[in-house]
């Protein structure tokens, strides 16, 4: 089941320059106001807290991160997703989010990792290792 | 809003439970009609060639009932006829009885919500243990009977996920009849991960035995509708009631009748006065509880102590019912539906559990539910979401489905009239998946 919601071609252009280029670290993508498409919220090319920071604490997004971590064997990049939804957030976002999430997921190829939070801590540096590194 | 003919007009939402159907526009924050899917008739006598018949495969043919009245709603089964009988379309959580869905419908669209069918696109819900037989019939219904522009149907675990902000989620919907376990995927449903049972059913009939048979320290509770009382005087507590029957209507009130408004007494009863021991059976704690006082049609009213807490322990606990068959409780439905789940999933899964359903609201539900579940699953990270607002968590699967059927961009999902004539059924599977 889907909203039908569509996603634009700056969301797929600005997430080519994370892949390939290395100075985007993280991407949020947020509904537009008429809840017809997804858009680019916002940018950085900092770490995963300054992520977490412009995630709102009662509006859903979505957000990718490429995140770079000690493996044991050296530095490893890896792509991931995060679905955020806080609990607080209004049902109607909620659901808005959730139902159109595929069309976002789908169109984004080479993500490793995928999260789904309601909550600050569960968007932990070190959550976010343990799930990247398992891949699950 | 969706658009029909060149007009944005509103979609509609029906929310057909065994219990209770839900009704509203698309986009409203709780549905406008709120009825009983419980219906009454007065059968009439019928002629001996329009008696009911056995058909060549054992099913039962029943003669169209086209003299008789169904009475819905607000003026449905709530008020006392006489000689009518109340009946549901519903058996063990499934649609059975198909004939009296179209006047359901009409009943919630045009006599409800004062909308014309054929004007509006209608987003109907469904558990996920419907058939494909079911899902089909009734978009018949809908484009057949009723001439609705266009159709979808969406299924309530789901629906129930998303509207908690959830992709993934593992959703326990607590009905007045059903109680289910769900784990939905990445917005679909794990079919093999499935699980439900009748358990509500046993909570209420244990509540009924309960209270209507005597103990040593009162004699039964009489849970008489006030349809059949017609004066009483106040009493103290415990004491017996003083009350007036009306015998007028005795002869002229069916046992079916009569068991519905017992029940809805008793509904009454669980909603108000009954609840959960959070941390499991507890004789002791349960006596420490405070006590509730409840007051019944007849006048009787006592206090409740630790026996408010017995009925709803059989949602977690039957082991001390004899019986055969009984329906599973919830533990169960819990371990066999994530015990079909991977391990990496089941981690997933227990970190983003839904709870709802309007039985869910009694008190210690969740907290239980999350006891349960940490006993089970002891180094397992377990959190619950349980809508706070009771709207949201009675009405979640309609929430969601108001939601969805407001979007604009949702006209490319609902099966338009012109698709279903040049298709047929299985457009419906194709395209509600």
């Amino acid at each position: 089941m889907s909203s039908g919601v569509g996603v634009s071609p700056e969301c797929l252009t600005t997430y080519q320059e994370l892949k390939l280029g290395k100075k985007t670290k993280w991407i949020v993508y947020a509904m537009n106001k008429a809840f017809t498409e997804v858009v680019v919220e916002k940018t950085g090319e900092t770490d995963l807290e300054d992520l977490i920071a412009q995630l709102p604490g009662s509006e859903p997004r979505w957000a990718v991160l490429d995140f770079g971590y000690e493996s044991g064997e050296g530095k490893r990049n890896k792509i991931c997703f995060i679905s955020w939804s806080p609990d607080d957030s209004k049902i109607k976002q909620k659901m808005v989010y959730a139902s159109s999430k595929d069309a976002l997921r789908k169109s984004l190829v080479g993500v490793h990792a995928e999260i789904q939070a309601t909550s600050y801590e569960e968007l932990d540096p070190e959550v976010v290792h343990e799930r990247v590194a398992k891949r699950i | 809003m969706a658009t029909h003919g060149g007009d944005e007009v509103s979609a509609l939402v029906l929310d057909i439970g065994s219990h209770t159907t839900r009704a509203g526009y698309a986009g409203d924050d709780s549905p406008k009609a709120v009825f009983s899917t419980s219906y009454g008739y007065v059968p009439h006598r019928p002629p001996p060639e329009a008696m009911d018949e056995t058909g060549a495969n054992g099913e039962l043919i029943r003669q169209p009932r086209a003299s008789t009245t169904t009475y819905l709603g607000e003026q449905g089964p709530n008020v006392w006829r006489p000689n009518m009988v109340v009946t549901n379309p519903f058996s063990e959580g499934i649609l059975t009885d198909f004939a009296p869905i179209p006047h359901i419908v009409k009943y919630a669209i045009v006599d409800s919500l004062r909308c014309d069918p054929t004007e509006h696109p209608v987003l109907v819900t469904e558990p996920t243990w419907n058939t494909k037989a079911n899902r089909e019939r009734m978009a018949e219904i809908m484009f057949e009977d009723l001439q609705v522009p266009a159709f979808y149907i969406a299924n309530s675990g789901v629906l129930n996920a998303f509207a908690a902000g959830k992709g993934t989620a593992l959703v326990i919907d607590v009905g007045k009849s059903m109680a289910s376990v769900v784990p939905v995927v990445d917005g679909f449903v794990l079919r093999k991960g499935c699980a439900n049972s009748t358990i509500p059913l046993l909570v209420r009939a244990q509540a009924y035995s309960m209270l209507t048979q005597p103990t040593p320290h009162r004699e039964g509770i009489s849970l008489l509708p006030h349809h059949l009382i017609s004066n009483k005087q106040a009493v103290d507590p415990g004491l017996p009631p003083r009350f007036t029957y009306r015998e007028d209507r005795a002869s002229q009130t069916t046992d079916t009748w009569r068991t519905w408004a017992e029940h809805r007494e008793l509904d009454e009863w669980l909603a108000n006065v009954s609840a959960v021991m959070d941390g499991g059976w507890n004789e002791q704690i349960a006596q420490t509880r405070p006590v509730k006082q409840y007051e019944f049609p007849t006048g009787y009213n006592t206090f409740f102590g630790a026996d408010r807490f017995l009925p709803g322990e059989v949602y977690f606990n039957n082991s001390h019912m004899a019986a055969p068959d009984l329906p599973a409780p919830l533990n169960s439905l819990l371990n066999t539906s994530l015990g079909a789940c991977e391990p990496d999933l089941r981690a997933q899964l227990l970190s983003n559990v839904v709870l709802t359903g309007g039985s869910s609201l009694l008190s210690g539900f969740s907290e239980r539910i999350v006891n349960e579940l940490t006993r089970s699953y002891p180094n397992q990270r377990i959190k619950l979401h349980a809508a706070g607002n009771i709207t949201e968590r009675r009405y979640g699967a309609w929430l969601g489905g108001s939601v969805l059927a407001s979007l604009g961009t949702f006209h490319q999902l609902w099966i338009s009239k012109e698709e279903w004539q040049e298709h047929g059924k299985s457009i419906v599977g194709q395209r509600c998946k």
